[in-house]
């Protein structure tokens, strides 16, 4: 039973540890732990927030980013906000 | 308990000083009315939009922070005054709770007008440097 469950590990599972071991540890949160970083994070700061977008104004994924859930989750409610204002673009012309 | 509150204010770039004092004392006004109290008026001046709004292209950002004990008609009374559809200047505004005890400040983006001189403005800033002499050297004569 143990080698069956062995045998069992999963693609994304093996690409994780890949990873893990590939690229030199895995992603890290820049704002956790780091209060000085995250207090960065609000709608008025639009020129930080434009690092969290792509080319075309699309907020990037965490998964590029590394950053954790909590706060992906405050990064785009303050860019939905910046655009609502007029400081960020919905989205960029494909020029 | 007091909570304090800050509202951003999009307005056409064609604001005029007078407008926007206007626009400052009628704010007060209605804080004070409501026996709140003024924290900060600020303009933050002239900015290219991320997107066209009302066919601008440009607009003026004001930052009002302000404080109030019973906030709920107040918050009433600026929503109607920053109404979009019953204000010509005001094209979007944002009212957003802060934490009292946190600090105030803030990071925003550079203004056009604090960035330094670009081609199509080079007009405007030789002609307002002369005026700077002018007075200058009405000064220095005196």
């Amino acid at each position: 039973m143990t080698k069956k469950i062995k045998l069992k590990i999963s693609a994304r599972l093996l690409k994780k540890r890949v990873r893990r071991q590939g690229f030199g540890g895995g992603k890290h949160c820049r704002f956790a732990n780091n209060p000085e970083q995250a207090a960065l994070i609000d709608y008025k700061n639009a020129t930080f927030l434009r690092g969290f977008l792509t080319e075309r104004g699309k907020i990037l994924p965490s998964r590029i980013s590394g950053t954790s859930a909590r706060y992906q989750r405050l990064l785009a409610q303050a860019i939905r906000k910046a655009r609502v204002m007029g400081l960020l673009p919905y989205s960029s012309p494909n020029n | 308990m007091v909570k304090r509150y800050e509202a951003l204010v999009l307005t056409v770039p064609t604001i005029t000083q007078d407008e926007a004092k206007n626009l400052e004392n009628q704010v007060a006004r209605l804080v004070a009315d409501h026996k709140g109290s003024l924290v900060s008026f600020e303009r933050w001046g002239k900015y290219r939009l991320a997107y066209e709004i009302r066919k601008n292209d440009y607009g003026v950002y004001f930052l009002i922070r302000f404080e109030a004990e019973k906030p709920h008609a107040l918050l009433e009374d600026l929503k109607h005054l920053f109404a979009v559809k019953l204000n010509d200047l005001i094209m979007r505004d944002m009212v957003t709770v802060l934490n009292p005890k946190g600090s105030l400040a803030y990071n925003r983006p550079q203004s056009l007008d604090e960035i330094p001189v670009r081609e199509s403005y080079v007009s405007d800033r030789t002609e307002s440097a002369e005026d700077m002499s002018e007075e200058e050297l009405e000064i220095e004569k005196d």
